[in-house]
């Protein structure tokens, strides 16, 4: 797995992994205990669908003052010590990064899960740099040593077994092999404390950012986010812009949705709200604090008609119960975002050229927006990004030549019933010579149509 | 919400998130409880900053220098919310907050007129300008990244222990 975007293989990519049972079998076993855990975690919620309105309404609020709120963010953080930055796009926020740690001299760098510096492709620009730089999430610690990328934003190595997991320690730490969840942890436990001690510099994303203090909030339940960000000495944080929310008063309302969205739990072992730097007399935070802004396409999806995209809180429960997504795994979608709102986002911030296969990776069945805690329409986006496709010349030939046969033929009664005969007639055939994918498809031409049926 | 009403749900919900729950009313009950749950034999960290933190001091007999290598840390901390079961944490009054992240086990102190009912009433509590640091600790570390089994203690705390200290007698607890 690398780098390289394979969106655009989608088709070919989602056969690969129909015909891999480990895959097929985590995901079967995940799909499951995520359902259940998240139906559990929402019966303590008194009014859901009012948590879900007020949090809607609050992301929209957000989106409609966009550069407010950034500026707000931007000048309380500095206020309180920490350097803002903005980057335009991903190349502009890895040489500023680079530059940070080159210029203080930083070799060994701890990183907590952040699915941005996943987009932007951190890691391998600051490796090429000469810089060694550690995953510490579980999850991505493990995919990290095989040399993958995440296939789930909240749980990045959904698609390895435990025996995987085993024989991947048992061969790149040395240890003996066990597939036992808890040991395996506590492995890594080992493997990494001593490379937290020692980093140089701590490098996080955030959940969100409260433009009222500039303060950024990270929810995690390894403590490897409150290691990252309060050890070294240096810690820098990258976010897109539209992770802010208006202030601290506001949070409360995504602490009990977003958890329970991501991994059914009431709250993550830990929520860290971060604010500016070290002060005098205070033992607690880096002495020094970059936190990078990157826009990288946002704000030409804000003026778009795919702009409520923008409200996505990175849950992962739309893909938890899409059953596409369930079925193929997060790799097939070929970019950092996987399932529903990967799809979107995909298209949007790589362009139709690179993913204009993804935009029927879904049934259109509805279940991510059913569960989605801040009301993305995620069904209403698909349909645009369709026709968008369509517009913009990507649709497939066949389709294009079909839709042009069939629209002059429901232009004419006459050409219509013609069609009809015809289907009628070599309906038999081409289930004959079709093959048996056709077979299983093409339903049976109806020989009194629909409409002479009703009385 | 009544006051009985706001310590049982906090501990019930602290409880159901995997910490040991415990209540005392003075300070011997607390080294009490402080010598059955932190081996004598355990280096521990204790700020000893505030009243109740000195008043742990005879109860741990192995006392760390540091957090970074005990093998517990003792500490009060600046309130708890009820709703979610939450401890809070916060760097003001020069306060490490990593001191309860590094060793793997946690005792939090808390009294018992700073355990808040909701997140929203914990978040009016700060000021404008929020100290450096504000962590919601809700039990031990945790994670479910592989094959979405739940394993306790990853980098932060395998054990939570949590003391309500009740400032005065309370018959309802």
């Amino acid at each position: 797995m690398s780098d390289v975007q394979t969106s655009l293989a989608f088709r070919a990519n989602a056969t690969r992994a129909l015909g891999d049972a480990s895959l097929r079998s985590a995901m079967r076993q995940a799909a499951d205990t995520f359902g259940t855990k998240r139906a559990d975690a929402f019966a303590s919620v008194a009014d859901l669908e009012a948590l879900r309105d007020k949090a809607s309404a609050l992301r929209l609020q957000v989106l409609d003052r966009l550069q407010e709120y950034e500026e707000m963010f931007a000048s309380r953080a500095t206020k309180a010590g920490a350097t803002v930055h903005r980057a335009r796009d991903a190349s502009s926020a890895r040489e500023i990064i680079a530059g940070i740690l080159t210029d203080r001299g930083a070799k060994t760098v701890v990183k907590s899960k952040s699915m941005v510096s996943e987009e932007i492709h951190l890691n391998a620009h600051l490796e090429k740099a000469g810089m060694e730089v550690l995953e510490t999430d579980l999850g991505e610690y493990i995919i990290q040593l095989v040399g993958e990328t995440p296939s789930h934003i909240i749980v990045p190595a959904i698609h390895k077994n435990r025996q995987q997991v085993g024989r991947l320690f048992a061969e790149k730490l040395g240890v003996e092999y066990t597939e036992d969840p808890q040991v395996l942890t506590k492995i890594a436990r080992r493997a990494i404390r001593e490379k937290f001690l020692n980093a140089d510099a701590g490098l996080s994303g955030a959940n969100f950012a409260a433009a009222a203090s500039g303060s950024l909030v990270l929810f995690t339940n390894e403590g490897n986010g409150r290691m990252v960000t309060t050890v070294p000495p240096l810690h820098i944080a990258i976010l897109s812009l539209e992770k802010m929310i208006p202030s601290l008063a506001d949070l409360p309302t995504f602490i009990r949705l977003l958890p329970r969205s991501a991994t059914g739990q009431s709250i993550t072992s830990y929520v860290s709200v971060i604010t500016g730097t070290r002060k005098p007399g205070e033992a607690t935070g880096a002495k020094e604090l970059h936190i990078v802004l990157l826009d990288n396409g946002r704000t030409e999806i804000l003026s778009g008609e795919c702009r409520e995209i923008l409200k996505c809180i990175r849950c992962g429960a739309c893909m938890n119960v899409c059953p596409v997504y369930r079925t193929v795994g997060g790799h097939s979608y070929g970019w950092t975002y996987p399932g529903p709102m990967g799809i979107v986002l995909t298209t949007l911030l790589t362009g139709m050229a690179k993913s204009h296969p993804l935009v029927d990776a879904s049934t259109l069945c509805g279940a991510c927006v059913e569960v989605c805690p801040v009301r993305i329409p995620l069904v209403d986006l698909f349909l645009k990004l369709r026709e968008r496709r369509v517009r913009e010349g990507f649709s497939k030939p066949m389709e294009k030549r079909g839709m042009r046969v069939f629209g002059k033929a429901a232009a004419s009664p006459s050409l219509f019933s013609a069609g009809q005969f015809l289907s009628r007639t070599f309906w038999p055939l081409v289930r004959a010579f079709g093959g048996k994918d056709v077979a299983g498809r093409l339903p049976r031409p109806a020989n009194v149509p629909f409409h002479r049926q009703v009385p | 919400m009544t006051s009985p009403d706001l310590l049982r749900r906090f501990l019930e919900n602290a409880g159901n998130a995997a910490a040991g729950t415990h209540i005392v009313s003075d300070a011997t009950d607390l080294c009490r409880v402080l010598s059955d749950i932190v081996p004598g034999t355990d280096p521990a960290f204790c700020p000893g900053l505030t009243d109740k933190e000195k008043a742990a001091a005879p109860a741990l007999p192995c006392r760390a220098a540091d957090y970074a290598g005990a093998a517990a840390t003792v500490e009060e901390v600046y309130g708890a919310i009820a709703e979610t079961g939450s401890l809070v944490c916060v760097s003001s009054s020069g306060r490490a907050v990593q001191a309860g992240l590094l060793p793997a086990h946690h005792v939090a102190i808390v009294s018992r007129e700073r355990i808040f009912a909701t997140l929203d009433d914990c978040f009016a509590s700060f000021p404008e300008d929020p100290p450096t640091n504000i962590t919601l600790v809700t039990g031990p570390s945790r994670t479910a990244d592989i094959e979405l089994t739940l394993a306790i203690g990853v980098h932060g705390p395998e054990r939570l222990d949590i003391i309500v200290f009740l400032s005065e007698p309370c018959s309802e607890a």
